[in-house]
């Protein structure tokens, strides 16, 4: 090889290297000062809605025990008051999930939640209080309708409602509201 | 380029029959779009205004669109009343903050009359959290005293032409016919409401007891002939309802929309229905969009109609004109010129055309508008066009600007012999 063409063979070699190291970095890189969050985040990781019941177990019950539909009723009063996680208090979050309209202006959406998955409203038990954030975008967004996806970029605040059951949920201001694409890969 | 341009507008004014033939039909096409595109959005508008900050409409078991159509917009009917007792209990659950229960079903006048607490003045919103202002009076007292006590929507006052303190007759159902009327009950108007834009304005407002009251002598349906109660008399009998059309629902967390909502659907008592509004419309938009894109199908084929109309009439004229069209040519007038020529003709035809159209789009709106309003409670507004609308008379005027460069471009091709030598 020739002597001149050296630094320039060197030079070819680390532009090869640069361009694959940059390919190795993790896919899901934050975007601004907002983390990517998924919903498991919102529950914390010591609670268990099961332990309640372990006595339960073994128990021989029929559909139509009247004592399985007051089990039944107990579980989800249980999941109803599912707690939300201490830890994403004034977290700033990323989060993807599908939107519930509560006030739809002139402008655009002013309220809305936030559910984890589709149809999350109708055909199944609702989720639990820790996997509904109540969101309040800081500018309306428009164009949108029920039960499209979005990501929703904001600060996370723990809200507890002063009932008896102590239901807690999560309220988020939104600084972002963007149509869903897939994370790059 | 001017003298150019003034020729063309000179050679069009000469052939000002057929080409205003074809401006006009430019014209109506746009009108076609421009106001089924206002209508469109006006009517999405006007809906989405109608309630706000209520989280739960809750009724009998029947479609979400059909609920919230009749509840908030009073069209339509129930399928059946829910007891009073499940609204009772409903409002002791631990999330809910508030309840209005409503009955509909009588009419005043072909205007809708709304039986409900006086707490409806204090929770009912619209349009971005908005309460319910009285331009007149005060609403009414919700108790004995004030049992035949009326508030009015502000269409209703001002298309009936009443004042504070006229006495007003309900009608059993909802159409005008004589014999089923409250006759025997009249009601004093107390209060006025100021104007909403949405279904409030064409609703009378009278109390829970007032419609249990002026029903009191009916029996299986019909009056009961020797049983008339006078009003006065009324007053001695149990005058709590014990069903409702619907009840609206607020939740001290609206997060807590879902169990509620669930709490509702698997009621014991009895088999109920609860409707998230914002949801429930938007299901309406996803039935109603399909005829609004076949209505936008139909409308743009309208226009491209129009358009191939222009580009036959201009091609038609071309024939005609080959004398004229060599004779520019023969002093000095290039190839480009004379595409030039027709390009700028159809142009001005489409453009035209496009502000007749807007123009024609303003005086329907103003005329249709009070009709829109008092029939359907839907107000259009006579506005600066919104950026759909640009886009359209855009779209339009490209489409023309394209169109009329078929004409040109064979005009382009003609050979200068063409002209001066015609075969006859």
């Amino acid at each position: 090889m020739p002597n001149f063409l050296r630094p320039l063979a060197a030079a070819l070699v680390w532009a090869l290297l640069a361009s694959a190291v940059a390919q190795t970095q993790p896919a899901t890189k934050p975007s601004g000062p907002y983390r990517n969050t998924g919903w498991e985040d919102l529950t914390p990781k010591d609670w268990d809605p099961t332990k309640e019941f372990r006595d339960m177990k073994g128990a021989p019950l029929s559909d139509n025990d009247p004592r399985a539909n007051a089990m039944l009723k107990r579980m989800r009063e249980a999941w109803d008051a599912a707690p939300a996680n201490p830890a994403m208090e004034g977290a700033a979050i990323r989060i993807p999930g599908y939107l519930v309209p509560l006030e739809d202006t002139k402008a655009g959406m002013k309220e809305f939640l936030l559910v984890p998955y589709f149809g999350a409203c109708i055909h199944s038990p609702p989720p639990p209080a820790n996997q509904i954030i109540h969101v309040l975008p800081k500018t309306p967004a428009a164009g949108l309708r029920s039960m499209d996806a979005v990501w929703v970029s904001g600060t996370m605040k723990l809200v507890r409602s002063d009932t008896s059951m102590g239901t807690s949920g999560y309220r988020m201001e939104a600084v972002l509201v963007e149509p869903y694409t897939a994370p790059a890969r | 380029m001017t003298p150019l341009f003034s020729l063309a507008l000179r050679s069009a004014w000469n052939r000002r029959g057929t080409l205003s033939l074809v401006a006009a039909s430019i014209a109506l096409a746009t009108l076609l779009l421009l106001s089924f595109e206002r209508m469109r959005a006006d009517v999405r508008e006007s809906f989405s205004q109608a309630v706000s900050g209520t989280d739960l409409i809750v009724g009998a078991r029947t479609g979400p669109v059909q609920l919230m159509l009749y509840a908030v917009f009073r069209v339509g009917g129930a399928t059946n009343n829910i007891r009073m007792s499940s609204v009772q209990t409903l409002s002791e659950h631990r999330a809910v903050a508030w309840v209005v229960p409503i009955s509909l079903g009588d009419s005043h006048r072909g205007f809708p009359v709304l039986g409900t607490t006086p707490g409806y003045f204090q929770h009912f919103l619209y349009a971005d959290r908005q309460p319910l202002a009285l331009a007149q009076g005060q609403p009414f007292r919700g108790d004995l005293d004030g049992l035949y006590e009326t508030v009015l929507g502000a269409e209703v006052a001002q298309r009936l032409g009443y004042r504070l303190g006229q006495r007003i007759t309900l009608s059993h159902g909802s159409g005008a016919a004589p014999g089923m009327e409250h006759g025997d009950k009249p009601f004093t108007v107390t209060g006025i409401l100021a104007r909403t834009g949405t279904p409030v304005d064409r609703t009378v407002h009278v109390s829970l007891q007032a419609i249990q009251a002026i029903h009191l002598d009916w029996v299986g349906g019909a009056p009961v002939r020797g049983l008339a109660i006078p009003a006065e008399r009324a007053r001695q009998f149990d005058l709590e309802p014990t069903e409702v059309t619907a009840a609206l629902v607020g939740l001290k967390n609206r997060a807590a929309v879902f169990a509620v909502q669930r709490h509702v659907a698997t009621f014991s008592d009895e088999p109920l229905l609860a409707v998230l509004p914002g949801v429930a419309l938007d299901e309406l938009w996803e039935v109603v969009g399909v005829g609004e894109r076949a209505l936008l199908g139909m409308s743009a084929m309208v226009g491209f109609v129009s358009l191939a109309g222009l580009v036959a009439v201009v091609l038609a004229g071309l024939n005609e004109r080959r004398r004229e069209l060599a004779v520019l040519r023969a002093v000095g007038a290039g190839p480009r010129h004379v595409l030039l020529l027709l390009a700028s003709e159809g142009a001005l035809v489409t453009l035209l055309g496009v502000a007749l159209g807007s123009l024609l789009t303003l005086v329907f709106i103003a005329a249709a508008g009070s009709w829109m309003q008092t029939r359907f409670g839907i107000t259009l507004q006579l506005s600066a066009p919104s950026g759909t609308q640009w886009l359209v008379l855009a779209s339009v005027l490209l489409a023309g600007l394209l169109a009329s460069l078929v004409p040109a471009l064979r005009a382009y091709r003609l050979s200068l012999a063409d002209g001066l030598s015609p075969r006859i």
